[in-house]
């Protein structure tokens, strides 16, 4: 009997969170995983909601590009608001939300009248409420200094992604960078930020990640 | 590792989107000529055609209808043509398409055709597959990127071996899932063979012998019914007497849904549809046989459980059919799969994990914004600071708007625009308003691909019937929104083409408009004038606001400049923010504004409207760009 692991990525238009779905999906084919993702794309402008599910089947195929809510096993997450959209997503038993934590407030909400304004540090807690111990946070401003480029923080992500779940050699995983970027610059600093994903452990040492999933 | 997906070689299996699929399935089937309108969520098979450099036509055309004409041309002439558009486009191509089934082709011809149940990025949840019946075409329908295109192929095929054009029907879940693909041989493209002179084939207008034409397309059908027997578009699976009917990403829920519930045995028969008209009677009134209850799995209109009932009694048996009609699943929206679980597996004790799902944390919405620097923001900020400084309130003046970016300054602060309905319709639905006894001033903004496709009619209607209105043309000099294809204003198309610019201020011209004024609206004091002084006077004004993209010309030439906010300075009183809309802007925890100096495209608009003057350029503080 083979397994299927849940994936939903979410971020704001332009951070980079179709590209994360798409390094998954080609990493999946590298090691030849069945994979299915689900995601809405084709507007220029960036700065939306963006929710992408990504499913890959271990030794099973996978049919619906699309799961359901509590099905999650892991939340990738390039911004906080994002993250707390979708939570209902998450496995809220086993799930693990992996999160960089940016912090980038909707111009609308600014707009309107005698809102309360979102506390981002809150935030954060009430999501790892959630999560409990499984949970990996990036400094979006280390990958930045690190890699050079804001624009590799998904590939920190997918390192962190790659330790904790173990389906994928790091090979694929670079390979699948090379697919999607296409760029020698960009593949560079991915692979920075790549490796510094990987070094990042889960926020409760106490519990191994591994003994977990 | 071959990275481009029309390169890699036979029997590779790699992931690709659905309409990457498709591309490569053009390929694969010797498509030679490749051309479409840009729309959500089809684009990106001609947009990867040109990308991955197919050494085929594969060209952007001015709109849908154009664009299927060109295939038909190119299919009467022997060429293996595909067309692409998303559903409303196919409203646009229906006037070609539906002659297309009496004319026939020599080389095959396909038409794909999107649609997007949601509706996700559409205006309306069109159902697509009643063009099938409609213009009598056979429709065919891929439930994931394989069968994407391996249905690109064999429809290629069929439409030759049968003569007539055939409608590839996909949905966004399809055209934008990523899947493994294994791949097939490419073949050399099919180009012209020969065309005769054959008016009873070619030419239609009321005469004689097109009721002979419908009688050969009626056998037509009845032979491709056969003919897709034999490529084994539908399939039964399973055998119980429990029969489930589905086609598309329906049939991707159904799988994942049942996988488990078949092996253990349990009783359900999936009769998996690829060929949904002409409609597959032989073959359901098979596989029908001995179902106790059928249940119909299907997005969008009750399409295919439609057409069962009515079939129903000539198949002499009875099973009750469980679908839309008989309110079991709902007739909006995407396939709720919570819904779906519990008619597949209801009154089974199967417990819906979903109810313990975690309570969401509510959050502020995130519709999507105009970009950064926009020039459409200072278009329409000139649009309303001309209708105020004419002395009208903006309450009072209706702004048509069109499809495009530009929709979007229908949301706040900017909440400009009062309609938006269907390709080109601003000119026409003001000039409508117009003559209904409106009295004050209207105007009609446009995009610059949007009056190319479908604007430059109705300005021919104004300015010929006369009537006073005020066009305000966005010529942002690209299709935007899709992103970024080619507009006849280009002198070299995304392939390298080289090709003759069409300029707009020549086609408004030539049309007579009144008055006719090139404004660039990043010079906002000049934009507002021009409203001002053109609003109220008689006959069609015409302003084209020309700016390029801003987040194209960011891409590729960098931006000008960017600006930050001097904390001291900035009294929180939100008035940049509360003017542009900018979300290069946010309020940070101080109360005080900011900006994303990443994002910031420098175009200055939330400086102009900071009373102390807290927003600077950046490099004028000594921070590097
Ligand atoms: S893609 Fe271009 S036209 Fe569309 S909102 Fe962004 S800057 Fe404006
Ligand atoms: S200058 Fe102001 S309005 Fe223009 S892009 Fe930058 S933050 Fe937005």
């Amino acid at each position: 009997m083979g397994r299927k692991i849940n994936i939903l990525i979410s971020s704001v238009g332009g951070q980079g969170g179709l590209s994360l779905s798409r390094m998954i999906a080609e990493a999946s084919r590298l090691a030849g995983y069945s994979i299915a993702t689900g995601e809405t794309l084709g507007m220029a402008q960036r700065f939306g909601s963006v929710k992408s599910f990504v499913r890959v089947g271990i030794g099973e195929k996978v049919y619906s590009p699309i799961f359901h809510k509590n099905e999650a096993n892991y939340m990738l997450c390039l911004e906080i608001i994002e993250c707390a959209r979708n939570l209902e997503y998450l496995d809220t038993l086993l799930g693990w939300i992996i999160l960089s934590y940016d912090f980038r407030p909707p111009v609308s909400a600014s707009l309107l009248p005698s809102k309360e304004k979102i506390d981002s540090s809150l935030l954060l807690r009430r999501i790892l409420s959630y999560s409990g111990e499984r949970a990996v946070l990036i400094d979006p401003k280390e990958v930045r200094e690190i890699s050079g480029s804001s624009r590799a923080i998904n590939a920190s992500i997918l390192g962190a992604f790659v330790e904790i779940s173990k389906i994928f050699d790091d090979s694929h995983a670079m390979t699948a960078i090379e697919l999607v970027l296409r760029n020698q610059k960009a593949v560079e600093s991915s692979r920075k930020a790549y490796i510094f994903g990987k070094s990042l452990k889960g926020i409760g040492d106490a519990y191994s990640p591994r003994r977990l999933i | 590792m071959e990275m481009n997906p029309l390169k890699a070689k036979d029997g590779e299996k790699i992931a690709l989107m659905g309409n990457e699929a498709i591309a490569r399935g053009a390929l694969e089937g010797g498509v030679w000529i490749a051309v479409g309108y840009p729309g959500t969520p089809s684009s990106e098979v001609i947009m990867t055609l040109q990308e991955f450099g197919a050494e085929i036509y594969a060209e952007w055309a001015v709109n849908e209808k154009v664009a299927l004409e060109i295939g038909i041309g190119a299919s009467i002439g022997g060429a293996r043509s595909l067309v692409t558009m998303k559903g409303p486009g196919l409203n646009i191509a229906s006037d070609p398409l539906l002659s297309a089934s009496y004319s026939g082709v020599d080389g095959g011809l396909l038409i794909l055709v999107a649609d997007d149940p949601g509706p996700i990025t559409t205006q309306t949840e069109q159902d697509s597959r009643w063009y099938g019946p409609l213009a009598k075409l056979p429709l065919i329908s891929p439930s994931n990127p394989q069968e994407a295109k391996d249905y690109t192929v064999i429809g290629l095929e069929l439409s030759e071996r049968v003569q007539l054009p055939v409608i590839l029907r996909t949905t966004t879940r399809v055209n934008h899932a990523i899947g493994e693909v294994v791949l097939g041989k490419i073949s050399e493209p099919r180009k012209f063979r020969s065309f005769k002179k054959d008016p009873q084939r070619f030419i239609r207008a009321g005469m004689t012998w097109n009721l002979e034409r419908h009688r050969w397309l009626n056998e037509r059908l009845v032979e491709f019914e056969k003919l897709a027997e034999s490529f084994s578009l539908n399939r039964v699976e399973g055998n119980g007497e429990k029969c489930i009917i589905t086609e598309g990403i329906g049939y991707q829920y159904v799988k994942e849904f049942l996988l488990n519930k078949i092996e253990s045995g349990e009783k359900f028969r999936i009769l998996k549809l690829g060929l949904l008209y002409p409609f597959p009677r032989d073959f359901l009134r098979k596989a029908l046989r001995g179902c106790k209850e059928t249940i119909v799995v299907e997005e969008l209109d009750p399409f295919l459980e439609t057409f069962l009932r009515s079939e129903l009694l000539t198949f002499g048996f009875s099973t009750r059919i469980i679908g839309k009609d008989s309110g079991h699943l709902p007739k909006e929206g995407e396939l709720d799969l919570e819904k779906l679980r519990n008619l597949l597996l209801g009154g089974q004790n199967v417990k819906d994990r979903s109810l313990d799902s975690a309570v969401p944390i509510e959050v502020p919405p995130r519709p999507p914004p105009l970009c950064p620097g926009c020039p459409h923001r200072n278009s329409y900020l000139g649009i309303l600071g001309g209708i105020a400084r004419a002395g009208f309130s903006r309450k009072d003046i209706p702004i048509f708007g069109d499809i495009g970016c530009y929709a979007l300054s229908a949301y706040p602060p900017l909440s400009a625009i009062w309609t938006e309905h269907s390709m080109g319709a601003s000119i026409s639905m003001a000039m409508g308003l117009k003559l209904s006894g409106f009295e004050k001033p209207v105007v009609a903004t446009i995009g610059d691909s949007t009056f190319f496709h479908t604007g430059i009619q109705p300005l021919i209607e104004a300015v010929n019937k006369r009537v006073d209105m005020l066009v305000v043309i966005l010529d942002n000099q690209v299709v935007a929104m899709t992103g970024h294809q080619a507009t006849p204003s280009w002198t070299k198309t995304e392939t390298g083409r080289d090709v003759k610019e069409v300029k707009i201020e020549e086609i408004v011209q030539g049309i007579g408009v009144d008055e006719l004024k090139i404004v660039d609206p990043y010079d906002l004091d000049s934009m507002v004038k021009a409203v001002a002084d053109s609003i109220n006077k008689r006959g069609v004004k015409v302003i084209i606001s020309r700016a390029p993209c801003a987040i194209l010309e960011a891409r590729r030439k960098g931006r000008p400049a960017y600006y930050t906010v001097i904390e001291d300075k900035c009294t929180g009183c939100l008035a940049c923010l509360r003017a542009t809309g900018c979300p290069a802007l946010y309020v940070n925890e101080k109360g005080k504004v900011s900006i994303f100096e990443e994002d910031c495209y420098g175009c200055a608009l939330c400086a102009r409207y900071c009373p102390t003057k807290a927003i600077v350029r950046g490099d004028s503080v000594g921070k590097k760009d």
